[in-house]
């Protein structure tokens, strides 16, 4: 199922699809590792519920939530 | 001659810590959090009767710089041209760390790869082969442990080497993007002023993907439009 | 001919960067074999600091016991300091009973003044030592994650609060370490709201003046002191970002690095080399600045003003009776007027001239001296003032050189000055409604 990297729970893993957003903030995601064909899971919300922790390419990387809005994933199973 | 060494590499990867094991007497600050060197620093060692300036430089992921610290180290590694590029991967995050590698070997700079924090590394449970990573990248690699001062005199061999025996790293894509490379080179060559400053086929990378600082540079050439025919 | 969007297609740059991502598998594929290890130490602790219910209360503690710990603990290193100071100076007092002026110059101004501060030395080196526990632990990127979202809604980003943490063990690093922020807005932003966090060197005035007006209560107003430091940074940001810098704040895309256990040695190494910075101060400009400072409280226009004399009309005197009248209406007098002309030199030398000055004037227990002139809500005011007004010379110049721009630079004193007058003013008229405006009366 396609959905938003932001729409993910807590140990949900899915699989980068697509990666839009403007230009420089998108070269940096790519850069660090968020490209297509990638394995992500999301770790957990911050206490106040933005930003979010995510564990790509074995390690820990945090985004806002507006940031992850402009990654798709698909998810084997249903959310 | 003093040789010029650059430290490279993410940030939070030890590059401080090695540089203040190198250097005598240097005082880099340290700490467990990205981004704690923000200029560039130089100091001397002296190893085998010849003098090596080091610089370590603050970390950056890529050489897109999104900072001014970041800018330091893109512009060190891009205008000055050291002699020898140390790259310091962190070996507990290979696989991001490795894309900073990728992009200096685009550059085809004379890199040696201190693959540090190997005790976080094995902690993870990682195992790397590191002499297959070195013949798989064409780079000589050097196993570390900084906080332990582990692979330092290894890394100073390295270093000489590299520096006796300068040798240009490369790198080869799957052959539809060499094909698109090679299209480039053929018409960036014409330009010769172009490719002494730049290795041509890093520029050919760089325009393929649309990178604002070389498309400025071509602008206005005579081979835009040539150029323009590979996209189209 | 095969063009670059038939083999890369609409976005060459994101699959050029999967390109490099692909051959990097492939070479892992080869060289990297991972070992299941479950949960690692950083995982489990992460579980707790980043719960969502336990991850801000985690945070204030955390900060809370930074300063705990620092005033805390340095109560002995304190005492161990005075003590020995003691015993020197009665020996040199014996030794110097002869020549009244050399007397004075050595018990009044060197043992008055500079050895006067030297114990507090001992809170900012604990601090640093604090601090350098947090920054090498790998929670300073947690805190930029937890803050983020407050943060935000004031147009601020959650990574200057990475400069803001430093900023509690000097501002100068600390502004330095701004160049890290993407976009320059934001790091404008962060380098002009910094000065307002509470530094090392104003942590002396503070332990000198609540001791002496707010007895029992030391620690609550110290921390105070701290959270008005913090909240008037975050309002000073707002402020920028809603005036000169407008727009949303640069988004966040932050690495968090693994725990490491802080070893005794590496944090008391970093303590070293920050303190040191601090020390080759101290050895300079507060050993000098004491002989200096003797000569002006101890010399006047008159000529050399004899054994206790009325300091007032010393050169000290005279400079401090200059700033001294628009500082009236917060029952400031000249010794404190003196004492925030010198403190621009760096906070502590606030302590420092107030040791000296006290001391010419013949009070060795300069606790109960100041108890006896000001009142427990000008004391506030004071302090409140030195928390903000401009930051240290060497500050200033390191905000020029990070914002490249006098223009900045001047904004930021002017207006330290400013705010530091207006909330000062507000906390005298507060704390003078409750009572505490009497001298003599807390
Ligand atoms: N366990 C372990 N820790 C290491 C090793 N090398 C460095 N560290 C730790 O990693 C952290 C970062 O080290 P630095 O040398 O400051 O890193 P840097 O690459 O200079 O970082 P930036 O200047 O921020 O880019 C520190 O806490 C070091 O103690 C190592 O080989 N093993
Ligand atoms: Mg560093």
């Amino acid at each position: 199922m396609e959905t938003k990297l932001s729409d993910l729970r807590p140990g949900n893993t899915a699989t980068v699809t697509k990666v839009t957003g403007s230009g420089a903030v998108k070269r940096r995601i790519a850069d660090m590792g968020i490209t297509p064909g990638a394995r992500i899971e999301m770790i957990r919300n911050a206490p106040l519920g933005d930003p979010i922790e995510f564990k790509v390419r074995g390690y820990l990387l945090t985004l806002r939530r507006s940031e992850a809005e402009d990654v798709m994933v698909s998810t084997e199973v249903q959310m | 001659m003093t040789v010029r060494v650059a430290l490279i590499g993410n940030p939070n990867v030890g590059k401080s810590v090695i540089f203040n094991n190198l250097v005598p007497g240097a005082r880099q600050h340290v700490g467990n959090w990205p981004g704690k060197t923000v200029e560039k620093k130089t100091g001397k060692y002296r190893y085998n009767g010849e003098e090596y300036e080091l610089v370590d430089l603050p970390g950056c992921y890529s050489l897109t710089a999104r900072a001014v610290d970041e800018l330091v180290s893109r512009t060190y590694i891009l205008e000055e041209k050291p002699d020898v590029v140390v790259n310091i991967v962190d070996a507990s995050n290979v696989e991001r760390n490795l894309y900073l590698t990728l992009l200096l070997m685009e550059l085809e700079a004379n890199i040696v790869v201190a693959l540090n924090q190997m005790d976080v590394a094995k902690s993870k449970g990682y195992t790397i082969r590191t002499e297959k990573l070195a013949s798989r990248l064409g780079i000589p690699v050097v196993e570390t442990i900084a906080t332990q001062k582990v692979g330092m005199e290894m890394l100073k061999k390295a270093i000489e080497n590299a520096a006796k025996s300068p040798k240009p790293a490369f790198l080869t894509y799957p052959s539809d993007i060499e094909d698109l490379i090679e299209k480039l080179v053929t018409i960036l060559s014409v330009d010769a002023s172009l490719v002494t400053h730049h290795p041509a086929r890093w520029l050919a990378i760089k325009l393929i993907e649309r990178d604002k600082e070389v498309l400025e540079m071509i602008q206005g050439t005579a081979l835009d439009s040539k150029i323009e025919e590979v996209f189209a | 001919m095969k063009r670059v969007k038939a083999v890369l297609g609409d976005d060459p740059e994101i699959a050029f960067a999967e390109k490099r991502y692909n051959m990097i598998g492939e070479i892992l594929e080869e060289c990297l074999t991972k070992t299941e290890t479950g949960m690692t130490f950083s995982d489990k602790l992460d579980k707790v600091l980043l719960n969502k219910y336990l991850g801000i209360p985690i945070f204030l503690i955390l900060v809370w016991a930074l300063f705990q710990f620092s005033i805390e603990a340095s109560g002995v290193f304190m005492a161990i300091i005075e003590t020995a100071l003691v015993t020197v100076g009665e020996f040199f007092g014996t030794l110097l009973a002869g020549n009244e002026m050399a007397a004075s110059l050595v018990q009044d101004g060197i043992f008055g003044g500079f050895a006067f501060i030297l114990p507090f030395l001992a809170p900012i080196f604990l601090m640093f030592l604090g601090i350098a526990w947090l920054e090498d632990s790998g929670y300073f990127a947690r805190a930029a994650f937890v803050m983020d979202k407050l943060l935000r809604k004031l147009g601020v980003h959650g990574k200057t609060f990475i400069p803001m943490m430093l900023g509690f063990g000097c501002n100068i690093p600390a502004i330095m370490a701004c160049r890290s922020i993407e976009g320059e807005k934001d790091r404008m932003i962060s380098i002009l709201s910094n000065p307002y966090i509470s530094c090392g060197a104003r942590l002396p005035v503070y332990v000198l003046f609540a001791a002496a007006f707010f007895p029992g209560f030391e620690g609550s107003v110290i921390f105070s002191m701290y959270i008005l430091g913090l909240a008037v940074a975050i309002f000073t940001a707002w402020l920028l970002r809603k005036t000169f810098f407008k727009g949303e704040p640069e988004p966040f895309i932050m690495e968090l690095p693994i725990y490491r256990v802080p070893t005794l040695r590496a944090s008391v190494l970093h303590m070293w080399e920050r303190g040191v910075v601090f020390l080759k101060k101290a050895g300079t400009w507060l050993f000098l600045g004491a002989i200096i400072l003797w000569f002006m409280s101890a010399f006047g226009p008159a000529g050399y003003l004899g054994i206790d004399p009325d300091v007032s009309v010393s050169y000290t005197g005279i400079l401090g009776g200059l700033i001294q009248p628009i500082f009236a209406p917060l029952g400031f007098d000249w010794r404190l007027g003196a004492a925030l002309i010198f403190a621009f030199l760096a906070k502590e030398i606030a302590v420092e001239s107030l040791g000296i000055i006290f001391a010419i004037e013949g009070d060795i227990a300069i606790g109960g001296a100041l108890a006896g002139v000001f009142s427990p809500a000008t004391a506030a005011a004071f302090m409140i003032f030195i928390l903000l007004y401009i930051p240290c010379v060497a500050a200033v110049g390191t905000i020029k050189s990070e914002t490249n721009s006098w223009k900045w630079t001047l904004f930021s004193v002017v207006y330290s000055i400013i705010i530091a007058y207006v909330i000062a003013a507000i906390a005298f008229a507060l704390l003078s409604a409750i009572g505490l405006g009497v001298i003599g009366g807390a």
